[in-house]
């Protein structure tokens, strides 16, 4: 990964000196010990800082949209002629890039005000299971080499393999490698392992209809409604998000369970075609709710149904939007 | 023509998390058929009946 670190920050400062770019979003070290962050960076001696490694998590293209948005409401009040364009530089990852071509596709920004640089992917370590893993305690120091991680934490040291701990999106990736860029640094990532992709949800699936229930009201009692996964979800970028509105108000704020049920359930809908299995909103949520198996299963149906996987090509449209004669009817009640 | 594609996924989505996916009842109606109009309507109410009242995501207002 050396390399590509190496590569990352003279591309990151050519960016900037020529102006290509006015901020780059990357990663950088974290506070605690085996974490990064995601990191802005606008002048080209800061590029020193951009790291590129498996401890590397959040989906970017969030912050693309964000930035690209508040540029544009902040011009609203400049003379048309005054206006400045602003483009925006990102590391991205396969499935960053999935998000930026959903965004593309629904029309968020031009494709000329974001600069992509690609980065091939092996994965990345999901801190839950990273802290299972080292047993259950605060990770206070930790060091990454070839596939092993070493932890220290209260109750001693541990070596624990890097693929043990690796998020499940990344496992059964398909897209590691960029889709689109505008510069590549470092060689393709070797394929992770997509055909094992649906299993679980097969699984799930073969399970009575009582059992899925119960899974669902049990996952979904753990959450706190904090809105972190909405946060970090680069498709959830509507100004208001329904779980805020209030005329007419979709879904009560409380605690009350069916609220909760409610509200998760209208999110993971409105993934159709927009999920691209980051697992960024899994790595956020602090509750550990598993909500990966009900995306992948919009997922599947998406590709069952439509031949479609979110973002997965420029040239497609998002599959809500068009329809096909080959559509199965066999939903539609016919008395 | 979305709604076609949005009811299908949801209908089947509803199901895997264990909601019957009967109760998900969608078709097409025009102004001019009065006749299937009723049918329709007939049919998912009996449908619905059968199933007796929704007890998922239901919330009870105290
Ligand atoms: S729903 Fe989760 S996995 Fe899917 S795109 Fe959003 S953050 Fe990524
Ligand atoms: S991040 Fe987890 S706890 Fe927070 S709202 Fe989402 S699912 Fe609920």
């Amino acid at each position: 990964m050396e390399n590509i670190e190496t590569k990352l920050r003279e591309e990151a400062q050519r960016l900037l000196l020529e102006k290509k770019a006015d901020v780059i979003i990357g990663y950088e070290k974290g506070t605690l010990p085996l974490t990064a962050t995601p990191c802005f960076i606008t002048r080209p001696e800061e590029a020193e800082k951009l790291i590129w490694n498996n401890l590397c998590t959040q989906n970017l293209a969030k912050f693309v949209h964000d930035l690209i948005t508040a540029h544009k409401n902040s011009q609203k009040r400049v003379k048309p002629e005054d206006r400045k364009k602003k483009v925006i530089g990102v590391v991205a990852r396969g499935c960053t890039t999935r998000s930026i071509i959903i965004h593309l596709q629904e029309r968020q920004y031009d494709r000329g005000e974001v600069y992509i640089i690609g980065v091939p992917c092996d994965g990345y370590v999901e801190s839950k299971k990273l802290r299972t893993a080292a047993g259950g305690a605060d990770i206070i120091e930790g060091d990454m080499e070839g596939g092993q991680i070493k932890v220290k934490t209260a109750e001693g040291e541990k070596t624990v393999a890097l693929k043990e701990v690796l998020s499940d999106s990344c496992r059964t990736c398909r897209y590691n490698n960029p889709i689109i860029s505008d510069v590549m640094v470092g060689s393709p990532a070797p394929a992770m392992n997509p055909e094992a992709e649906y299993d679980q949800v097969k699984e799930f699936e073969a399970k009575s209809i009582e059992e899925r229930w119960a899974y669902f009201t049990k996952e979904m009692a753990k959450c706190i409604r904090c809105n972190a996964c909405r946060q970090a979800c680069p498709s959830c970028y509507c100004p208001t998000c329904f779980a805020e509105q209030s005329m007419p108000q979709w879904v009560g704020i409380g605690e009350d369970a069916t609220d909760t049920q409610v509200f998760q359930f209208m999110r993971l809908y409105h993934m159709v075609g927009r999920c691209v299995d980051c697992g960024s909103c899994v790595a956020v949520c602090p509750m550990g709710v598993d909500l990966r198996n009900f995306l992948k299963k919009i997922d599947k149906d998406c590709w069952e149904m439509f031949g479609n996987r979110a973002g997965s090509s420029m040239e497609d449209m998002p599959p809500l939007g068009k329809f096909s004669e080959n559509d199965k009817e066999d939903f539609i009640y016919n008395p | 023509m979305v709604a076609r594609r949005k009811f299908a996924t949801l209908k089947s989505f509803l199901n895997y998390i264990g909601v019957e996916g009967d109760r998900t009842i969608f078709t097409w109606v025009s102004a001019s058929e009065g006749d299937r109009w009723a049918q329709v309507i007939k049919g998912a109410t009996e449908k619905i009946k059968a199933l007796g009242p929704a007890s998922k995501m239901v919330k009870t207002v105290a």
